[in-house]
């Protein structure tokens, strides 16, 4: 019963965790102005 | 500044172009790059920053007031600029779809060198492309 219940607890983690783990900044460009 | 904003948290790599004034920033995978900083940062090597971009995946959130914001961490989200591209996301607000989108988060106004960041950044949305 236990480990049932502790099955569903992380299939319900890791699908939550997985769009959270995708979120992210994948890239960053910039123009400067004023570089030597 | 290559140096200095190597040092920021959450960088990996970063390559200036001297030719172009163009500087590409790639994060590392932890999330904990935060524009603002690398905007502080550059400021602070002796360079003004004319236009930050960014490319992003997250979803699209709606907040209590109704504005609508891509959020790319537990903690992080940025609101957008309204323009057509936005209001098109808008229908998968709170929704399971994962966006990754290219955005404008800063232009320079006209006459000032030194970035406002007690203002937050809003990501006008130049380009999506990809809903998964």
């Amino acid at each position: 019963m236990n480990i049932r219940k502790l099955s569903l607890l992380v299939l319900l983690g890791s699908a939550l965790a997985i769009p959270l783990a995708q979120a992210q900044i994948t890239h960053v460009d910039m123009r400067v102005e004023g570089m030597t | 500044m290559k140096q200095h904003l190597g040092r920021q948290s959450g960088v990996q790599k970063v390559e200036v172009s001297l030719l172009d004034g163009k500087v590409d920033v790639t994060p590392k995978e932890d999330g904990q790059i935060d524009p603002v900083q690398l905007l502080k940062a550059t400021y602070d090597s002796g360079v003004t920053v004319a236009e930050m971009d960014v490319t992003a995946r997250g979803k699209i959130v709606k907040d209590s007031s109704g504005n609508f914001a891509l959020e790319v961490g537990p903690s992080r989200s940025f609101l957008f600029a309204p323009n057509e591209l936005s209001q098109g996301l808008e229908s998968i607000a709170n929704s399971q779809t994962v966006v990754t989108l290219r955005g404008q988060l800063y232009k320079k106004p006209a006459g000032k060198k030194k970035p406002d960041t007690s203002i937050p950044l809003k990501l006008l949305v130049l380009e999506v492309q990809k809903k998964e």
